[in-house]
């Protein structure tokens, strides 16, 4: 795919663009999304605030890291949508997965560049809203240090692509299960309960997140908000950012794989 | 009148029959739901008790408790996905012109549009909330009285009028906006912040408006503190058990005029 | 059901009664200055025109159907034809209630359909041939079971109402299939059935013939017209296939750009664009006779085209009069076809 990415790179650019231009064009939906998001963002807040009440610090956390972190995290689960998975099983319920992948560019390749133009005009559209409304009636999220924010960012993208790729090899599952729905909705609950975007990972049992810190959910959310917050030492934080980018490398060969398996599996059985 | 609702009621029986008839055709798709739903609460409820440990009670509410009030917040939802999940989608059925359908039966287009779609995979929602609630009412020794029965009834009953309500309202901005906004990951996460925790651990601004302007702290907060006897804000009234009936009654209501004007708008699909 | 005796004893007669009776006085349907306006949000090209879009966009009024008026008499057959986009579909749908007219008229049986619309789709079938009522999941059956409670018919009348239409579509090879296994021209079969079963009296199909193969076709025009003839149902028609209108209707609309633009008898309308016929003439030599009341439309070789009009002139006359100037070794006689004649009528301002 690497040499294809060359090839096909003003392809990919355009579906970048035409994914961005779709977004933008219904702007009651931006509207609605984000007094949603404002809502559910204030709820959570005042969920954490509510708790805190008669603790300072719990688990090492004050109450303003908490504010932080909510923001943060609703920002992020903004942008960490992805639609491989609908796509590829539309294409497969549809029929068209065939003629899809006789296709001069990359099928995935395609999914993956309409998945970053979505999440540019979400960036645009929602995440800056959100960060605006969020800094003035909750409080602006100040990361730990310069420093932590220049590491914020690569572990942020680094967790962009974990989830895309989970996604990603999640979706060639529709080949052979017959309905990928529940399936979807189960991983789509399990990253959320299990990566820390709704309850970080220190109020869990430490044999529970003993266990989370070996699969990957954790890197998806966890991480990025602990160095976002300054939770741990550097060198415990860039020995994870080890980790985070061991299990992008391990995802990265698991999609390569499972792509070849299933291009071989469409081409001989035709889809 | 009599004449009619034995009519609708009949046609309504119909409907079941062919939802079951559909379920029997795809056993299989039942049984991916039927894994996915339950896992989804059920871990949602075991994180809440990892925060609950660690901070000891949820302004006054121990963890039966909680329970409590999750395993009435899961079951009305169930109902909800049962008899109004539709709401959710309204925008489809706009955009893609399936109200052509019940424009031309000689029906009402509201009620076909609610009664006439069973979604039975709502039921496998409805078993982790019995278990939930179960657990809760074992754990706080709740009395299994006549009257007690009862008032679990009435807050089940008037909880999902005031689920399907909000679902219909939502729904119809589509009929104005003529797109797919759809909603229903935001309205759910809404209604979990809003149902599965008490309400009055938010500012009294925020309490206020869920419960006069969407009145959702009805649901399952105000019914069951009174139930179980606990504390419950500045806008709590007497008698919660039966206004989350007329709640409902008036959501519901509201609903209704509002989704006719807005069927009035309705430009069916295309050509 | 009254017309099953109807149709075994005095069908000519009631069919003759219905059709001359009607005509004239009663109309099953009206419409008076029928106007629908779409309004829609003006799309900009390009990133920038979509972020401008965001903050404020214009808006466009599209007039679907400008000012449509007609009448159709119970018992006609009516074809609407149209190029895509002309309106048809739009004006349908207002007749059946799915759609309110900006402003206008209709009146079905007397009654307005988006005033009265329980009372009015009681008396209505409407199949869209793009698209199905029926059950995708479960067997035929389950579909008509559930409208036979949706129209509340009873369950004599029921039966009575499938076994004729079984005669004529043979319904009962299919009712126990799953509509998914169903092939176009079966499912399209079952939707007739569907739309019918509550006996109503006026049919609208949209596009019913589309996709079907020359049997599909047949079966389809087959029970249309039967159930024109035997219960005198009102039938109106949107298609693209000059085969509905030549074998069923007596009557075409032609709408174009939401305007009416003919409104008659099909015959008429070819006497109408095209009261000509072509003569095609093949000579020993390349070279063609003159002739005062045709005109050498066209030569090639040895054969030449005249055209002549048919008020004029008979063909055999003008064969017989070009013979006795030049000896001819074939003939053939070319008709305008039905499809010229809708593109001239499509183009024509």
């Amino acid at each position: 795919m690497c040499n294809g990415l060359a090839v096909n790179w003003r392809a990919f650019f355009y579906v970048y663009k035409t994914r961005i231009q779709k977004t933008l064009a219904y702007r009651f939906d931006v509207y609605g999304n984000i007094i949603w998001q404002c809502i559910v963002m204030f709820a959570t807040a005042y969920f954490w605030k509510a708790l805190y009440t008669g603790y300072d610090t719990v688990k090492g956390v004050q109450v303003e890291d908490m504010m932080t972190y909510t923001i943060v995290s609703s920002m992020m689960s903004l942008f960490f949508i992805t639609f491989v998975e609908q796509r590829v099983i539309q294409s497969v319920e549809k029929g068209t997965v065939a003629t899809d992948m006789l296709k001069p560019i990359p099928l995935f390749g395609i999914y993956f560049f309409e998945d970053l133009g979505y999440t540019t005009s979400l960036i645009v559209q929602n995440v800056i809203p959100i960060f605006i409304i969020g800094s003035i009636f909750i409080g602006v999220p100040v990361p730990h240090s310069t420093f932590m924010l220049l590491l914020f960012i690569p572990s942020v993208i680094m967790a962009y692509m974990i989830n895309w790729l989970f996604a990603a090899c999640f979706s060639t599952w529709a080949f052979t299960a017959i309905n990928m729905n529940p399936m979807v909705q189960v991983k789509k609950h399990l990253i959320r309960l299990l990566s820390g975007c709704i309850i970080p990972m220190w109020f869990f049992p430490e044999w529970l997140s003993d266990i989370l810190n070996v699969l990957p959910f954790v890197y998806i959310y966890q991480l990025p908000l602990d160095i976002y917050i300054g939770k741990y030492e550097m060198g415990i934080l860039l020995q994870k950012m080890g980790i985070q980018a061991l299990w992008l490398l391990v995802l990265w060969c698991l999609f390569v794989y499972l792509q070849k398996r299933v291009t071989k599996h469409v081409l001989v059985q035709g889809g | 009148m009599l004449q009619t609702m034995k009519h609708y009621s009949k046609v309504s029986l119909a409907h079941l029959r062919i939802a079951v008839l559909t379920v029997m055709e795809y056993p299989a798709n039942m049984l991916g739901w039927l894994l996915s739903n339950p896992i989804q609460f059920i871990l949602g409820f075991a994180t809440i008790k990892f925060v609950v440990e660690e901070f000891g009670s949820v302004c006054g509410w121990g963890y039966g408790q909680l329970a409590f009030l999750y395993g009435i917040s899961v079951i009305s939802h169930a109902l909800s996905m049962i008899f109004f999940v539709q709401g959710w989608f309204m925008g489809y059925y706009v955009i893609e012109g399936d109200f052509d359908r019940y424009l031309l039966r000689p029906m009402s287009v509201l009620y076909q549009f609610c009664f006439t779609k069973f979604n039975l995979v709502g039921i496998t929602d409805l078993i982790p909330g019995i278990c939930v609630f179960v657990y809760g009412c074992l754990q706080i020794d709740y009395v299994w009285t006549l009257k007690n029965t009862i008032y679990i009834l009435v807050t089940l009953v008037g909880a999902t009028f005031i689920r399907g309500g909000i679902y219909l309202i939502i729904g119809s901005s589509s009929f104005w906006t003529k797109s797919i906004n759809d909603f229903g990951g935001y309205t759910q996460e809404l209604f979990d912040k809003t149902t599965m925790y008490p309400i009055s651990m938010y500012p009294e601004s925020f309490q206020f408006v869920l419960t006069y302007l969407l009145p959702i702290g009805w649901v399952s907060f105000y019914p069951t503190a009174e139930l179980l006897g606990i504390p419950n804000g500045r806008f709590a009234w007497d008698g919660a058990v039966w206004m989350t009936l007329v709640v409902g009654i008036i959501v519901f209501v509201a609903a209704a005029i509002i989704f006719k004007c807005s069927l009035k708008r309705y430009e069916s699909a295309g050509n | 059901m009254l017309w099953e005796k109807y149709k075994s004893t005095m069908k000519i007669t009631v069919n003759e009664k219905c059709s001359s009776a009607y005509r004239k006085s009663d109309h099953m349907i009206q419409v008076k200055n029928l106007k629908k306006n779409y309004v829609i949000a003006k799309k900009e090209k390009g990133l920038g025109g979509a972020i401008k879009s965001l903050v404020k966009s214009e808006k466009q009024t599209i007039e679907a159907v400008k000012d449509i008026s007609f009448q159709i008499a119970k018992g006609e057959i009516v074809a609407f034809l149209g190029p895509n986009g002309a309106g048809k579909s739009t004006t349908v749908k207002m007749m059946s209630g799915i759609l309110t007219p900006t402003s206008g008229k209709i009146f079905i049986n007397g009654k307005e359909p988006y005033q009265n619309r329980k009372e009015v789709v009681k008396d209505l079938g409407v199949v869209f041939g793009q698209r199905t009522q029926l059950n995708w999941d479960l067997r035929l059956g389950e579909s008509f079971e559930l409208l036979r409670h949706v129209y509340q018919i009873d369950k004599e009348t029921y039966e009575q109402n499938l076994q004729v239409m079984d005669n004529i579509l043979g319904i009962s090879e299919i009712i126990d299939i799953p509509v998914r296994q169903l092939s176009l021209g079966q499912r399209m079969r079952g939707d007739l059935v569907a739309a019918m079963l509550h006996s109503p009296s006026v049919l609208f199909l949209d596009e019913p013939t589309i996709g079907l193969d020359v049997d599909g076709k047949y079966a389809i025009r087959k029970f249309i017209k039967e159930i024109n003839r035997v219960k005198g149902t009102t039938v109106i028609l949107t298609t693209h296939d000059l085969g509905d209108v030549q074998e069923l209707c007596k009557r075409l609309i032609i709408i174009n750009h939401g305007t009416i633009i003919e409104d008659g008898p099909l015959e008429e309308l070819v006497e109408r664009i095209a009261p000509y016929k072509d003569l095609v003439v093949e000579f020993y030599d390349e070279e063609a006779v003159e002739h005062p009341k045709a005109q050498l439309h066209k030569q090639k070789g040895n054969v030449a085209k005249y055209r002549f009009q048919k008020a004029d002139i008979t063909a055999a006359q003008l064969i017989q009069e070009i013979s006795e100037k030049k000896s001819i070794k074939d003939v053939a006689i070319e008709e305008v076809t039905i499809d010229d004649i809708i593109r001239i009528a499509y183009h024509r301002e």
